[in-house]
């Protein structure tokens, strides 16, 4: 089942590849189907899966697959090194609370972001063989438990990636597109050597062998006590857990190192913002609950207040820098570095109703950001400008966009009754709650504030009001008396069509619904969070 | 499920199906659909009054509570607490009865008033739209039972009247103020958030019930400065949305919605959500907090009453009375007249819809002419208009016969006692601020009067340019393009807009509320609404001491939860004479026959009570004294108000500039997040991003370096090894020539070396 939901994009993509180029309409269809076609086995998992079972670490009784479900674990490569023993790496896929929710939105952001991938024109046959391997390369690194495994789907997604950016982007497309793949290499390359060091340092309690299972990894009595990460190993633990975060921190995107996803954001085309923003960016924080906190829970328990601090700093300064902005996309990238800091300081919290918040936070933050990119990209691609100050009064005038922008825009600035005030209250609740992180949560409302100011500044400057004097539309009076506006060349409607509602009109009825009754989501987190914090917690590891 | 549960259920939810179907379909229906949003309001208001008359008339009982919850969020079993849910509920007491019933009358009332007064606009529909949400929203805040579901509430209220203020969305004005309303509210609700969070923090819950069992249990693990902070946090919340000082900019410029909406603002939704949510939390306010409350309310009902007398626009002075009035509430809260302030809530809730209804009637009448310079002798023309607003007039200056006396009295008689008990000195500001707002008060709403409705029209001497100005400057709604001059086509509003005006009217007499004119705690709402016994009594330990002589158990008088779980059948015999009574009745006896169990409150009551003829007499002279002013200035002309103006010019601009609060904030707080903003925007591209494209740019540098290092050194080595072989090669090669003689020669040659180095050796 894991198999094939990961597996399918790259099916489309090997169909697509014998699809002549020049039928494009083909290309986007079997396209389409493969991301429905993941979709519907995203519900279907969603279906069967028991929310009762935590997953996290091994199971009762030192089970090696953990209460794990849909497990699919086959040995990979077993190569004989001589002297250093055995290497043994494992296909080993599954899915627990953490997982499943982003196994969810990652089927649902990859679908929406091929409905709004219709309108590239440009080498529509490379763009889609590569789009759907980026599809596979996500969906694997949230199913994959293989430390080994992960590190090869966290890789092929750097490539399709650096493409899509570099030649179907905007002007600086290269700039950005080489940033961001150094950025990410960057990172990758220190969690090689954690890797490989924690392999040196885990044995498989039933076979016996070193092993890169992150199952194994997560509980600490498979440790060798003087390995290179073993338990006495503080100094080398603690250097580990840090270039470790710092690897996943770049993708989150943490400040000082967020400095890829403005450019990245400004540069990408629509649908590569929203997976960027969608799905991407939570692979940070999702690696940092599945391998860097449970790995290291010690060295995550003494270094809580600082995670903290930089979540904070991404909440306030992201929001401050979104402020700023005049480009309409760079303050939704910032947007997105303000609303991670809050994944952040959940993590930080390290109880229950933070972390659980957190992950929450990530579900909500991938699909209200994925409705700000899309809302972005349609009065991009009618106005060929994201210049804020180029517009005003365009809810008279779009009133159906108007209104889906209100709705986006309240969900991001965490307006009770959508989804993203659950997921920022659950984080506050969570973060004063922990004594650790108090003082961080009492700065860090101001985030709440600020977050509102700049998108209700933005709001009134592009919507609200009249029509400015250098718009980026003329204004006319049409036969019946009423005031149009038009934008140069752009032949389709002015306000939304079919496709563009086709996109939104889902995600924001999920926003809505996860809003007012959060638990289908909730529900499925909470047996697995209370099991990480209760892997996480000082007493038990006291106990180890 | 209780059936009144089940019937507010259905309250709740009715405005929100009215929003629902009015947003997706009201250009599809007749008449935009106004008559579902009236209709479905009537309805609400029908159960409402249903749910009014079996609680408070049927029960009559003051310590009537029923509630009822289920989970919302279930979180499981969390480590280090156990299972822990978030639960949602509603919480049905007599002062949820008498909200419930006013929140939806006024709304009904809005709502029928509108469809007169916006008549025409073409968002006509999605206006009654937005009312919809707007009522379901402050609904929601008033049957919560719950900091989490009032938090939520508490936002969407925000949402409503960020639509509704800035309905007009077109106008740069309106823009900015919704907007001036949402941030000046979110600045308040960070506040709240955060005192719900110290609370949450050490209970795990957000149930009132529940938390204040665990604080008057003793179970606040935190030091009591935590819990001061609490109440003052939580208040931050109500300085918010009840525009109390210093955020209380955003009220007058929420003018620029339309008028009836500025009705449901400044009644019955929004502002008094904050006052309600005092109340709510009343029992949980340390002295400490209650006296910040106190002082607060004291400062914006006099701040507002001095900005109010110099404003011209008849919806500013009216926005400013309001404000002033919050203050009184929020007074009265801190002082303890807890029943006095509620009471106030919901007098001033009828007037001050009638006084923002009979201006939009005027405005309507005026062809949207909003400054009282160019009105007056309106009285002849539209005299239901006249009739009704002069009476919410004298209920809000307080003069006696009207609901605005009863309440008002009691308030200052609680300062008086509050001031009193405290030991006087500083305290004593307060009731004498409130006395002083009270003259204020009479002397702008005598003002008001005047200049609308007597002496003769003005219209005529409004400069011309001017006029333009300003028509573009207020409500710009589609039917009134044309410029009518004053007097012709001024008349009497129409049947929907007055109706309102009338009920609105009627119940601002006394005789609604009490059957005595003068004494408001002999009427059946401060007797509904007993103050209930605070859980954190001793937080204080000082007034402890001072009070030692009362023999009175802090813990006895908390409303435990077995208690409040059902009505209670019978209703203790309690002496209801001041208003005052107890859950916990029969613990410390107090003088007078009196039960009370804190004696802090107690004792404030009691002083309260002794006040009462005082606070009479002088609120009476107050009021006298300011209507006074007004006809020796505005009618006699005694008093030149120009030359009176130019005469204290600083002090008139002062007033008339609103203290420069817009001015002081614009440039601080607003210029100074803007420039922060630039600020940390460059660092980020040019420190931040620098430092990154700076390591790219060594990385780089250094490529370069190590490529010529490549190609000279390390290469350069390579070619220099194959160039010594090469020449060494050469020479070599000349060395094999083929002969035999070389060969000896050389042969002899090392033998020869040999023996020289051998022998050097040996030498040496």
């Amino acid at each position: 089942m894991l198999s094939l939901i990961v597996f399918l994009p790259i099916i489309a993509g090997l169909v697509i590849l014998a699809v002549p180029s020049s039928q494009k309409q083909i290309i986007r269809i079997v396209s389409l189907l493969a991301a429905l076609a993941q979709g519907v086995l995203a519900v279907l998992i969603w279906r069967g899966y028991d929310p009762a079972l935590p997953g996290i670490t091994a199971g009762p009784g030192g089970s090696p697959l953990g209460s794990f479900q849909f497990v699919e674990k086959v040995p990979w490569i077993s190569l004989n090194l001589g002297g250093f023993g055995s290497l043994n790496i494992e296909y080993f896929l599954g899915v627990d609370g953490i997982s499943i929710t982003m196994v969810i939105l990652t089927a649902l952001v990859s679908a929406i972001g091929v409905l709004s991938s219709w309108t590239i024109q440009k080498q529509v046959k490379g763009y889609f063989i590569l789009y759907n391997l980026l599809a596979s390369a996500m969906m694997g690194c949230f199913v994959a438990l293989d430390f080994f495994l992960f590190y090869v789907f966290w890789e092929v997604m750097l490539l399709p990636m650096y493409f899509l950016i570099g030649i179907w982007g905007g002007p600086n497309r290269e700039y950005a597109a080489i940033k961001f793949f150094l950025y990410t290499l960057f990172g990758s390359v220190f969690m090689l050597l954690v890797m490989i060091g924690l392999y040196f340092s885990v044995i498989d309690p039933v076979t016996g062998n070193h092993t890169f299972s992150l199952v194994a990894m997560a509980s600490q009595e498979n440790y060798i006590k003087d390995a290179i990460l073993g338990p006495d190993n503080v100094m080398w633990r603690y250097i580990a857990f840090i270039v470790l975060f710092i690897g996943f921190a770049i993708k989150v995107p943490m400040f000082p190192f967020h400095t890829w996803l403005p450019d990245a954001h400004v540069e990408a085309p629509t649908p590569i913002s929203v997976i960027l923003a969608g799905v991407l960016l939570k692979l940070g924080t999702y690696g940092m609950i599945r391998i860097n906190f449970p790995l290291f829970p010690e060295v995550f328990h003494a270094s809580m207040y600082v995670i903290g601090i930089f979540g904070a700093i991404n909440i306030i300064y992201g929001a401050f820098c979104a402020l700023a902005q005049q480009d309409l996309k760079k303050m939704v990238a910032y947007s997105s570095i303000s609303h991670m800091g809050y994944v952040l300081l959940g993590l930080a919290a390290g109880n229950s109703e933070g972390m659980v918040g957190a992950l929450y936070q990530m579900f909500n933050h991938g699909t209200i950001t994925a409705m700000l990119f899309l809302l972005v990209g349609v009065i991009y691609d009618r106005a060929h400008t994201r210049q804020i100050d180029k517009f005003g009064g365009l809810a008279s005038y779009m009133p159906v966009y108007a209104a889906l922008v209100t709705v986006a825009w309240f969900a991001s600035l965490g307006l009770p009754g959508l989804s993203g005030f659950i997921s920022e209250a659950l984080v506050f609740v969570g973060a004063f709650s922990s004594e650790t992180t108090r003082p961080i949560a009492i700065v860090s409302v101001l985030g709440i504030v600020f977050g509102a100011a700049y998108l209700l500044w933005s709001l009134q400057r592009m919507f609200l009001g009249k029509r400015k004097a250098d718009a980026a539309y003329d204004l006319e009076i049409g036969a019946d008396g009423h005031e149009h506006i038009h934008f140069h060349d752009w032949k389709g409607k002015l306000d939304l069509d079919g496709r563009e509602l086709a996109m939104l009109v889902p995600l924001v009825l999920i926003t809505i619904f996860l809003g007012i009754y959060p638990m289908p989501v909730l529900g499925m987190l909470t047996s697995s969070i209370n099991k990480l914090v209760q892997v996480l917690s000082p007493v038990v590891m006291s106990q180890m | 499920m209780h059936s009144l549960i089940q019937l507010s259920i259905v309250v709740l939810l009715l405005p929100l199906l009215s929003f629902v179907i009015l947003i997706f379909f009201n250009r599809r229906l007749p008449r935009r659909g106004d008559f579902i949003g009236v209709g479905i309001l009537g309805t609400a208001f029908g159960i409402s009054a249903y749910i009014f008359w079996s609680v408070i008339v049927q029960t009559y009982d003051p310590a009537f509570r029923i509630a009822w919850d289920f989970t919302w969020i279930d979180l499981g079993n969390v480590p280090g607490v156990g299972p822990l849910q978030i639960k949602m509920g509603i919480v049905i007491d007599n002062l949820t009865a008498i909200m419930l019933a006013m929140v939806t009358l006024i709304s009904l009332l809005v709502h029928l008033y509108s469809t007169g007064y916006m008549a025409g606009d073409k968002n006509y529909g999605r206006y009654f739209a937005f009312l919809g949400i707007f009522t379901f929203s402050m609904l929601g805040i008033v049957l919560s039972d719950n900091l989490f579901a009032i938090y939520i509430f508490w936002e969407l209220v925000g949402l409503s009247s960020y639509l509704l203020i800035g309905f007009f969305f077109e106008k740069d004005s309106a823009a900015d103020a919704q907007k001036k309303a949402f941030l000046a509210n979110r600045v308040g609700d960070i506040g709240m958030w955060l005192g719900i969070l110290i609370l949450y923090s050490q209970f795990h819950t957000f149930s009132f019930e529940q938390i204040y069992a665990n604080l008057a249990a003793g179970k606040f693990a935190l030091s009591n400065a935590w819990l001061t902070a609490a109440g003052i946090l939580l208040f931050m919340g109500c300085v918010g949305k009840s525009a109390q000082f210093p955020l209380h900019i955003w009220l007058p410029d929420a003018m620029e919605g339309p008028t009836p909406v500025s009705a449901l603002i400044h009644a019955a939704t929004m502002v008094a959500a904050g006052v309600y949510f005092v109340a709510r939390i009343f029992v949980m306010l340390t002295p400490d907090a209650l006296h910040v409350i106190a002082f607060i309310g004291a400062c914006t009902a006099f701040m507002a009453a001095t900005i109010a007398i110099t404003q011209n626009d008849i919806k500013r002075v009216l926005a400013y009375s309001t404000v002033s009035q919050l203050g009184y509430m929020v007074l009265g809260l801190g002082v303890g007249a807890y029943s006095a302030s509620l009471f106030h809530l919901v007098t001033h809730a009828f007037f001050k819809a009638c006084l923002f209804l009979g201006s939009g009637a005027i405005i309507h009448a005026m062809h949207h002419e909003q400054d009282m310079r160019w009105m007056g002798g309106l009285r002849k023309h539209m005299p239901w208009t006249f009739a009704t607003f002069t009476l919410a007039t004298l209920a809000l200056a307080g003069l006696p016969l009207t609901s605005g006396f009863l309440s008002k009295d009691a308030i200052l008689a609680g300062a008086i006692g509050f001031a009193k008990v405290e030991g006087g000195g500083i305290f004593y500001l307060i009731p004498v601020l409130g006395f002083f707002s009270a003259m204020l008060t009479a002397f702008y709403m005598g003002r008001q009067i005047w200049l609308v409705f007597f002496g003769e029209s003005r219209t005529h001497l409004k400069p011309a340019d001017n006029h333009h100005a300003d028509h573009h400057a207020h409500d710009n709604h589609a039917v009134h393009g044309d410029d009518h001059h004053a007097d012709h086509g001024v008349h009497e509003v129409s049947w929907n807009m007055r109706a309102p005006l009338v009920i609105l009217a009627a119940l601002s007499v006394f005789a609604v509320y009490s059957p005595d004119p003068l004494d408001g705690a002999k009427g059946w709402f401060m007797k509904m609404i007993p103050t209930p016994a605070t859980v954190v009594g001793e937080a204080n330990p000082q007034k402890g001491a001072l009070l030692a002589a009362t023999p009175a158990p802090h813990l006895a008088g908390i409303v435990s939860p077995s208690e409040v779980v059902a009505s209670h059948p019978a209703a203790e015999p309690v002496a209801e004479e001041h208003g005052v009574a107890s859950a916990a009745a029969g613990h410390g006896e107090e003088k007078g026959g009196h039960v009370y169990s804190d004696p802090r409150q107690a004792e404030i009551v009691h002083a309260g009570h002794a006040a009462h003829y005082t606070a009479i007499y002088i609120s009476s002279i107050m009021v006298v004294l300011g209507i006074g002013m007004a006809f020796v200035v505005y009618v006699f002309r005694i008093i030149d108000p120009e030359k009176t103006a130019q005469a204290i010019r600083p002090l008139y601009l002062f007033s008339l500039n609103k203290w420069y609060w817009d001015e002081i904030y614009e440039a601080t707080f607003i210029k100074g997040s803007i420039v922060l903003s630039k600020i940390l925007s460059w660092f980020d591209t040019n420190v931040v991003d620098g430092i990154v494209n700076g390591v790219a740019l060594l990385v780089r540098k250094f490529a370069f370096a190590n490529n010529s290092f490549d190609k000279y050194v390390v290469d350069g080595m390579v070619n220099f090894t194959a160039f010594t072989v090469n020449t060494t090669g050469a020479v070599l090669r000349k060395l094999q020539t083929g002969k035999v003689q070389t060969y000896v020669a050389m042969l002899i040659l090392a033998i020869f070396g040999y023996f020289v180095f051998y022998f050097t050796r040996l030498i040496y």
